[in-house]
């Protein structure tokens, strides 16, 4: 489903990856581990566009993406959880959870517009952009009436769904995001991601200043996630023990490059693994 | 008691002026950070081409109205887009300094397409409505209190843009990734909101409701290219009184401040204070508040959570 080959991206100066590639075959959760600094989050952040890549590709569905700007990814259908979550700390959670299904419901037609456009010519696309930006509020706006009750059942069931999944957001719906506690704001991060009824979905570090327990929850709904959705996952962990005993396959990075990659049975037998990161 | 009370709606009237004054600049800067210095150059600019339409449309005020908003709106959108883009992300002194270019620019091409003496500009005259009569005629009685008509209009509008602000924030997706770009415009990409497309949309809002503003005030001060530097500056004390990223602030820090002033112009005592001193007590008053509260009435301090 997304294929990753020799990315190297840089934060000004300094080199965040240098030439890390990765495969996630459709329907797994592939774990990506590693310290500090080993450019974990830098990789997620170059797959949705949020960090240009130097040099490399990425292919998503067999279509390159790495030149496509982050709101035109997640049309797509990959969400990215972030690393700190990144919620809307002043809305409610209502409001966080709207917000996570405006892709699919705030252009129209982002997908099959983008493929057209990219098959015009640079004139055509300027002709394109520019009938676009003039008529292109009034056809969104034409779009959402005609859709209108269309798009309220597909909006209400994703959220039932979410609320399955996370109970206690339902009571706190109308509760301003930012008071939450930290195990809900991460929960309501997820939720927020899966609204968008994503077919791959980037977990960065959801276990990040949460308590054993709560991470043992929320790990345990990403599974069930995978296997009853199936929804492709790519979950970047410095809990390794956890992350590995939910994923199929695993990533090592080291200063960014892949030092180890092998199903997560065998990383956790592998020596170098249970003594760097699994403190055994 | 009846003239204090006469004092309080022209206070209200005027107030509703720099509140829309103070939307307008609430509306930019909650959504960039910026101070737009531009802002009331633009609104003059906006009733200048309004009073082009008005003479192109034989005078029709009901046709040149929203004409004029959709045209005040296609500037701001411009603006935002061909000049305000390319500074976005420099620092904050840099895009300072590109809207008092724009300030000037603005200022100079009025003068100069608009050259002359200033320019009368009607209210809004009066319009039937399913058998209603809106606007015009006499001066509403309520007691002893005299309310002017065009004073009627003035507060109507600014109740009625807030409102319309208010249910197009809470309650409409755009609206709503709107707010969401202006609390956290990283997180807004992931959702897939394009931030830039509303910034843009940010600045038409602004301009068009500054607009209005700039129709409202022309008939009173006549329409010259510096009709709105008086009223800007009292809009940057409503906006900051209130709390600059808060819509509703804007409005009560505008009014607060019409009302003051006017009460402060009619009852201090000539010798000691009098009309003359009423922008210096106006301003010792924002002055106090916000030694009480820095962020001005409404305005909320950055919640961060790590």
């Amino acid at each position: 489903m997304l294929q990753v080959r020799d990315l190297v991206a840089a934060y000004g100066p300094i080199v965040a990856l240098h030439g890390v590639s990765l495969d996630v075959p459709e329907g797994s959760i592939v774990a990506v581990l590693g310290a500090n600094g080993a450019g974990k989050s830098s990789t997620l952040r170059v797959i949705s566009g949020l960090l240009r890549a130097k040099s490399g590709s990425i292919k998503f569905d067999g279509q390159r993406i790495d030149h496509l700007s982050t709101e035109q990814i997640v049309s797509l259908g990959m969400s990215h959880v972030p690393e700190g979550r990144q919620l809307f700390g002043d809305l409610t959670v209502l409001e966080n959870l709207r917000l996570g299904a405006y892709s699919r419901f705030g252009q129209a037609d982002g997908g099959g517009r983008l493929a057209h456009r990219q098959g015009l010519s640079l004139l055509g696309r300027l002709q394109h952009d520019l009938i676009q930006a003039a008529t292109g509020g009034i056809r969104d706006l034409a779009r959402a009436v005609r859709e209108h009750g269309q798009r309220r059942r597909d909006f209400d069931a994703a959220l039932k769904q979410i609320f399955d999944y996370f109970p206690i957001l339902a009571q706190r719906k109308n509760q301003v995001a930012g008071t939450l506690s930290g195990g809900e704001q991460q929960m309501l991060a997820i939720g927020r991601g899966l609204m968008a009824r994503p077919r791959l979905l980037l977990l960065d570090e959801p276990s990040m200043g949460l308590a054993p327990l709560v991470t043992r929850e929320i790990f345990e709904i990403v599974q069930t996630i995978n296997r009853t959705e199936g929804v492709t996952i790519l979950v970047v962990e410095q809990n390794a023990n956890l992350a590995l005993e939910i994923a199929h396959y695993g990533y090592v990075l080291e200063t960014g490059r892949v030092a180890l990659a092998d199903t997560s049975e065998n990383l956790r037998k592998s020596e170098a693994v249970r003594r760097s990161y699994l403190g055994q | 008691m009846a003239d204090f009370w006469q004092q309080v709606v022209v206070g209200l009237a005027t107030g509703s002026l720099y509140g829309l004054m103070a939307l307008a600049l609430v509306l930019i800067y909650r959504s960039t950070h910026v101070l737009n210095f531009a802002q009331g150059e633009m609104a003059m600019f906006s009733t200048f081409l309004a009073w082009s339409i008005l003479i192109r449309v034989d005078n029709h005020y009901w046709v040149m109205f929203p004409l004029a908003v959709l045209v005040a709106a296609a500037l701001g959108g411009l603006t935002e887009r061909v000049v305000v883009r390319p500074v976005e992300g420099a620092p904050i002194l840099n895009i300072v300094i590109v809207t008092l270019g724009l300030y000037a620019i603005f200022s100079n091409v009025a003068s100069w397409r608009w050259i002359g003496r200033p320019k009368p500009f009607p209210t809004p005259p009066e319009i039937h409505v399913a058998g209603l009569k809106f606007f015009g005629g006499d001066a509403l009685h309520v007691g002893p209190t005299v309310i002017n008509y065009h004073d009627l209009t003035i507060m109507v509008f600014a109740a009625l843009i807030m409102v319309a602000l208010y249910l197009f924030f809470q309650y409409t997706s755009l609206g709503l990734a709107m707010r969401a770009t202006a609390h956290n415009p990283v997180a807004s990409r992931l959702m897939g909101i394009r931030v830039g497309r509303m910034l843009t949309i940010g600045w038409a809002l602004s301009a068009a409701v500054g607009a209005v503003a700039g129709l409202l005030i022309a008939p009173i001060v006549l329409l010259t290219s510096a009709m709105m530097v008086g009223a800007l500056l009292y809009a940057f004390a409503a906006a900051v009184l209130g709390g600059l990223d808060s819509p509703v602030g804007a409005i009560v820090g505008g009014l607060i401040i019409g009302v003051s002033e006017n009460l402060v112009g009619a009852y201090t005592p000539q010798e000691w204070l009098g009309p003359e001193m009423k922008l210096t007590v106006t301003l010792c008053i924002i002055l106090v508040v916000l030694l009480v509260r820095p962020t001005g009435i409404f305005g909320r301090r950055a919640l961060r959570r790590v």
